[in-house]
């Protein structure tokens, strides 16, 4: 249940740029979640609102975008979406690539009340 | 009160993955090198640590960072010989985060250390995702936890620098499909190093200590001509 310790650190950031744009209060935060993040969605947001209680973002939807994988053929450089247990390149069958996408969890937005 | 969006491009776990390069700094430094171990509860890493470092002693010294939910089990069994020892309890969670690690560096004298072997929680899927410093992730397989393995925790094995196939003496008594486990090893991850393993018999300890070795070598090259230049 790696979801808790990565809601932990979403509120922390989330706090720390409600601050920085004078937000006293944030109602939606949007997350991009790679693909090979093993990510379950609905857990995170269970994760989510547990750890959010009692702060400026307590309520706050937790929207979550999924992004693909695509990786890299390090022989032939054809790029491909993965499967989660199969990265053989369609072209060379060999599993040596460098994944350039969905490998990354992004806190990419958050909205919310700014002070007057 | 208005309502405003803010776009930002912040990653998440970056402050794990900053901790972890301050270590593999550290660890750089000492000249020493790290290896994260990650398995299943149950699949031999501390038997196999206790066998490693005897056979290592005494001509390179080895410290241990254990991770454990509880107890101080693993740090007793293979403190007779380690030359250091840290036990860190987890509580409840799952995996190691790099600032454990941080911590459990101040009271290590890193420049008499070789090798330094990271015990990490029994897990297959939660330490994959955060990084502690190591040179290497090592992700042990015990043959009795079956030849479905690879296939049921991918992601682990695609991180994996190298694969150690453990407690290969029971063999001969379990149905375990040998060609299964590397094929599917292959299709996520076709360069890495399989050793096929017994910490009772002794089976592939000469091709696990020489990999060791030749890793350090070759990290401690590295060192050297950065050094230069």
């Amino acid at each position: 249940m790696h979801e808790m310790s990565i809601a932990a650190e979403i509120l922390d950031q989330v706090i720390e740029q409600a601050k920085v744009n004078n937000l006293v209060r944030v109602s939606e935060v949007t997350l991009e979640v790679g693909f090979l993040k093993q990510v379950v969605p609905e857990l995170m947001i269970i994760a989510f609102e547990s750890i959010t209680t009692d702060t400026i973002v307590e309520r706050a939807r937790l929207k979550i975008v999924e992004v693909p994988s695509i990786a890299k053929c390090n022989e032939c450089s054809y790029s491909f979406e993965p499967k989660i247990n199969n990265f053989l390149c369609p072209k060379c069958e060999r599993a040596d690539v460098n994944v350039i996408s969905g490998n990354d969890i992004i806190l990419k937005a958050i909205f919310g009340e700014v002070k007057e | 009160m208005a309502n405003i969006s803010v776009v930002t491009k912040k990653r998440i776990l970056d402050t794990n993955d900053q901790e972890a390069a301050k270590t593999r700094e550290a660890f750089k430094e000492a000249g020493l090198f790290a290896v994260n171990l990650i398995s299943s509860p149950g699949s031999g890493k501390t038997t196999l640590l206790e066998k490693t470092i005897e056979k290592l002693n005494p001509e390179q010294n080895s410290a241990v960072i254990v991770g454990d939910l509880e107890t101080s089990r693993d740090a007793e069994r293979v403190a007779p010989f380690a030359k250091e020892v840290v036990q860190i309890n987890t509580g409840l969670s799952c995996h190691l985060y790099a600032n454990q690690i941080q911590e459990s560096l101040k009271g290590l004298n890193l420049s008499e250390i070789d090798f330094c072997f990271i015990e990490n929680v029994g897990n297959m899927v939660c330490p994959g995702e955060f990084d502690l410093g190591e040179n290497a992730k090592i992700i042990l397989l015990s043959t009795p936890e079956g030849d479905d393995k690879v296939a049921k925790y991918p992601t682990i094995f695609r991180a994996a620098d190298l694969v150690l196939l453990t407690k290969c003496d029971l063999l001969k008594v379990l149905d375990f499909n040998m060609d299964r486990v590397k094929e599917d090893i292959y299709k996520l991850n076709s360069n890495v190093k399989i050793i096929e393993l017994s910490s009772l018999s002794g089976q592939g300890m000469e091709e696990w200590l020489s990999w060791l070795k030749d890793n350090r070598t070759s990290f401690i090259g590295a060192k050297a001509k950065f050094v230069t230049e």
